[in-house]
């Protein structure tokens, strides 16, 4: 039987959350997670590929770095940080400039970069001001008149995935093939699992977006103008520009 | 780790926010190795405006690698500059080794090339 979303029940502080139900989670599931994000969306490709020579950015949260190598080597900088050493190895293995960083408390200066995109992110943080705050972090790091883009899981989606319209807080599951762990053995599982060949549920928490949300998250936060909004591929994404 | 991302970062720890401790992080027993890069002297000149000269001067100066004090008046003209800029910024990778905030002390260690810019409960 597929495994199916569960609503968020957690008894847990927000930090101790997102350490149990996202950080281990991706640290877990690197490999498998980065073999299934290959493909960049349009949106996101379009974007990249229209920002001007010089141009130099941050991707947070960039997970196995799918994004910092749209552009031509040369053209524009970017470099990525995610919470996840794991997938950050992945990201250098593959050539990328990378560091280990949680998007609540980025290690940039204010206003260094041209542009900055977090693809995905900010959708695993457990509160509404922790989602502020990392929409604040990503415009922090960005100069005035610089570009962002973010994208978020949405409440409403058309694809695979059925979530319940009055829950907008869930855990999602991954299921990763035995033949993929990161570390067989080294994890406890459940009283008696050893190494087995049994695949393996884990679930990632999530706050899925409602229409408008992330825009009304952006005009919170201030210092920016919001260039463009729009749904696409299961996200809400925006396109602001700081002030 | 590329000396370009070192020049866009700065120390974040709670209550570290001394502009003229917090940054440039200060290396310490590095390791770093030379590895060429195709250079494009357009990225090179539209992309100045993001580095900041004086901790990049400061940083270099550390590392012994020579770079010009000042950004000259016609740098896409100055194939000297453009090169030393060119290999200081994308082509010079700290392996290993920590940066250390001058301000509150903390380190922030580099292995494998990566940083880790994590904090501490109690730093944040």
């Amino acid at each position: 039987m597929k495994e199916q979303p569960l609503a968020d029940t957690l008894q847990l502080s927000e930090a101790d959350k997102e350490d149990q139900y996202v950080h281990q989670v991706y640290d877990e599931i690197a490999t498998h997670f980065s073999d299934t994000r290959f493909k960049a969306w349009p949106v996101i490709e379009r974007y990249l590929l229209e920002l001007p020579v010089g141009s130099v950015g941050a991707d947070i949260g960039c997970g196995n770095g799918k994004y910092l190598g749209v552009r031509a080597t040369g053209d524009i900088f970017m470099m990525g940080t995610d919470r996840s050493k794991a997938l950050v190895d992945i990201c250098a293995h593959r050539g990328f400039e990378c560091q280990v960083s949680d998007g609540l408390d980025l290690p940039y200066r204010d206003g260094a970069f041209d542009f900055a995109i977090s693809i995905a992110v900010i959708h695993h943080f457990a509160s509404p001001e922790r989602r502020a705050r990392a929409v604040a972090e990503v415009l922090r790091v960005v100069r005035s008149g610089g570009s962002v883009l973010v994208f978020a899981w949405a409440l409403e989606q058309n694809g695979r995935r059925n979530f319940d319209p009055n829950t907008q807080d869930v855990l999602v599951p991954w299921v990763l093939p035995a033949s993929k762990a990161q570390c067989p053995a080294s994890r406890g599982g459940s009283p008696g699992e050893g190494e087995s060949a049994q695949s393996k549920v884990f679930h990632r928490y999530y706050h899925l977006f409602r229409k408008s949300e992330l825009q009304e998250l952006f005009e919170q936060v201030g210092g920016c103008t919001v260039i463009e909004n729009g749904y696409d591929r299961d996200n809400w994404y925006i396109i602001a520009q700081k002030i | 780790m590329r000396l370009i991302t070192h020049n866009m970062l700065k120390c974040h720890v709670k209550n570290c926010t001394d502009p003229d401790k917090q940054f440039p992080l200060r290396f310490k027993d590095v390791q770093l190795e030379q590895i060429d890069a195709e250079r494009n002297d357009e990225f090179l000149v539209r992309m100045l405006p993001r580095i900041d000269w004086p901790a990049l001067s400061k940083t270099t100066k550390e590392l012994d690698i020579i770079l010009p004090e000042t950004v000259p008046g016609n740098p896409e003209n100055d194939e000297e500059f453009l090169q030393a800029l060119h290999t200081a910024i994308l082509e010079t990778h700290i392996k290993q080794g920590s940066m250390l905030c001058d301000g509150c002390g903390h380190e922030y260690k580099i292995t494998n090339g990566i940083p880790n810019m994590l904090l501490a409960e109690h730093e944040i």
